[in-house]
């Protein structure tokens, strides 16, 4: 029998595994330049804690399993709800706000044959026990900074309200049904059906027009202006003059050049309360990530706190960064070292405490030692013993004493002084 | 991807020459689209068509292969997949019915009564089991490629689920229509993040095909 992985799940090796550690730290890198703070949390949950927050949308997504007492279990379809879930029940006492993030893989259950993955890694943030226009750009900056950060050299982030969306529904004032019917529309991106519903008997209709207005309206600042004049006076003047206020400490920040405000992004978690966000790269036909404001999230789970966050899925960013040939600098061997075992041996500590890359090599010949080094991708190669190394592509000597600094260090362009 | 053609799924079979009346209408150039032959890919100056099987648009969409299409609502409806369903281009009009063979209510009734299920053969499983399951009627639903309105006629099941223009193919095979499941049309729609990130073209297209929808 060959051995294979489930459906939806599979082997990272070296190169793609490598590549994806840089990015990783390079995004953590920036988490912490936010004072954000890693956290873990454990692969399963209970299922009735997810289904409390996240209602029956979460049965067609999650894994589950039942363990040996009976209990039915999760594998987490998503990192926002376990922050929750932790917050509630860990950081009661704390008081202030708190930064999370979390670098983890999810879980979701699909049907098979769409070539969907079942696993994804996630990089997020989660900013807890803060609202206002001041944690809405902080988040989104972050997001902003992180794409950067991972070497996207093309990207958008959208970020829109779901504020205004409710005020409307709200001032049409036509029924709890028809509500439910307009936000199931929302939420499948299904303007035509918007569209209809918005012609509804008993739907005022400014209103109505309102509603079609918004979901179309996008762009910069004067984009924020525009659906004031489309939907202001139905009560969302407070949600919108927030947006703007973002905007400008969005500015101050230097990230609003990435950033498009966009009333159509619906995205399709119930519990956001306010902000929404999302990620977008060129040529990618789904989002690199997203996440908004969920400021009712944690009164479910009995410690009412506002909240936003957003994930990225490291996929996706892998994929991006592969569509716009961005290079991932992933240091590879510095010295490949052969000769006398024991000289050897010592040779490859003495490397090795100084930061280099080093394979030992059972060859002391020093063309089946070349052969090697060319075979293995190493940058010296040296006999051990010897006083010189030999730099790999074109044989040139280097003194070892002193050591320079490991050459894929060298070479590798500077991200942020992380490294893996 | 700004720099490059916008590009178009375009369903070959029923919608397939709608759609290129309606592109023609709208006053998009459609070069060889009209006669593609064997081509798949078709380039104009500012859209790059790809003509593909209907019932695999969705996923084209869905994942990014292609930034625009037109589908049928009912085609939508199956895949549920994450979409954006712009317009409704009025044309490719039909209806998902539930029909039964002539004459054959009452025993369908009685079968009901004694197996506690409908046998229903369909081409559309997640619509049918999503009818059914909202009047709590309990069915044991069979997927066929094509030809359903044979499955009653042959006892394979008691009733079918599938869509009807007209409704004479249904009647020329002895079925009769018990009810009415959807409406179906021709709909624009969209990937996801061509809509956000590319809103001008997509949106402009849209316009541009509405406005030319609404004078057809």
């Amino acid at each position: 029998m060959r051995p294979v992985t489930p459906r939806g799940f599979r082997d990272v090796l070296f190169e793609e595994a490598a590549e994806r550690r840089v990015v990783t730290a390079a995004v953590a890198e920036v988490f912490g330049r936010y004072a954000y703070r890693f956290v873990e949390t454990p692969a399963v949950e209970e299922y009735a804690t997810l289904e409390a927050a996240l209602g029956a949308s979460v049965s067609g997504a999650a894994f589950r399993l039942v363990d040996l007492d009976g209990s039915l279990l999760a594998l987490r379809p998503e990192m926002t709800l376990p922050i929750a879930r932790l917050a509630a029940s860990r950081l009661g006492g704390e008081s202030g706000p708190q930064r999370l993030c979390y670098s983890a893989d999810v879980y979701r259950e699909h049907a098979s044959l769409r070539g969907e993955s079942r696993q994804f890694a996630q990089l997020g943030v989660e900013l807890l026990g803060a609202n206002g226009p001041a944690s809405d750009a902080e988040v989104v900056a972050v997001l902003v900074d992180a794409l950067r950060a991972a070497g996207l050299a093309d990207f958008t982030v959208g970020v829109g309200t779901v504020a205004v969306l409710r005020a409307l529904i709200d001032a049409a004032a036509a029924g709890a049904e028809w509500a439910d019917a307009l936000m199931a529309a929302a939420h499948a991106r299904n303007l035509v059906a918007f569209d209809v519903l918005s012609v509804a008997p008993g739907v005022p209709e400014a209103v109505g027009s309102a509603l079609r207005r918004v979901v179309r309206i996008a762009g910069g600042r004067e984009a924020i202006d525009a659906c004031r004049e489309a939907a202001g006076s139905a009560g969302c003047a407070g949600a919108l003059d927030a947006l703007e206020a973002a905007w400008d400490l969005l500015e101050a920040a230097g990230v609003a050049e990435r950033v498009r405000v966009d009333f159509g992004i619906l995205r399709s978690f119930d519990y956001y309360t306010g902000l929404i966000v999302e990620a977008y790269a060129p040529g990618l036909g789904l989002p690199l990530g997203g996440g908004g404001r969920y400021d009712d999230l944690l009164a479910a789970f009995g410690a009412p706190m506002p909240a936003a966050g957003f994930a990225l899925s490291l996929e996706r960013v892998m994929i991006a960064l592969a569509a716009q040939g961005v290079e991932v600098p992933v240091r590879g061997l510095d010295a490949l070292v052969g000769g006398d075992p024991l000289e050897c041996a010592r040779e490859c500590a003495r490397l090795r405490a100084s930061g280099w890359r080093v394979q030992a090599s059972a060859a002391s010949d020093p063309n089946v030692l070349r052969d090697e080094a060319q075979a293995a991708g190493a940058s010296y190669r040296l006999v051990a013993g010897a006083c010189v190394m030999l730099r790999v592509f074109d044989g040139m000597t280097v003194t070892r004493d002193p050591l320079p600094t490991p050459p894929t260090l060298a070479s590798s362009p500077a991200k942020g002084g992380c490294d893996v | 991807m700004s720099d490059s053609r916008l590009r178009m799924a375009v369903p070959k079979g029923a919608l397939f020459d709608g759609t290129v009346a309606l592109l023609a209408q709208a006053g998009i150039d459609v070069g060889a689209l009209a006669e593609p032959g064997r081509q798949l890919i078709i380039d104009t100056a500012e859209m790059r068509f790809i003509i593909c099987k209907p019932t695999d648009i969705p996923a084209y969409i869905a994942y990014g292969a292609a930034d625009v299409a037109v589908s049928g609502a009912d085609v939508l409806a199956e895949a549920a997949l994450d979409v954006v369903e712009l317009l409704d281009l009025g044309f490719g009009r039909c209806r998902f019915v539930v029909a039964e063979r002539e004459g054959a209510a009452e025993e369908v009734a009685r079968s009901y009564s004694r197996l506690g299920v409908i046998r229903v053969a369909t081409k559309y499983p997640r619509i049918a089991e999503a009818y059914f399951a909202s009047r709590g009627v309990q069915v044991e639903l069979m997927k066929l490629h094509g030809n359903i309105e044979l499955a009653p006629l042959v006892g394979l099941a008691d009733q079918v689920v599938d869509i009807t223009a007209t409704g004479t193919t249904l009647r020329e095979n002895g079925l009769r229509i018990v009810d009415e499941v959807m409406d179906s049309s021709a709909r624009f729609i969209a990937n996801p993040v061509s809509m956000r990130i590319d809103a001008q073209r997509v949106t402009g297209l849209a316009e541009r095909l509405g406005r030319a929808a609404a004078q057809a």
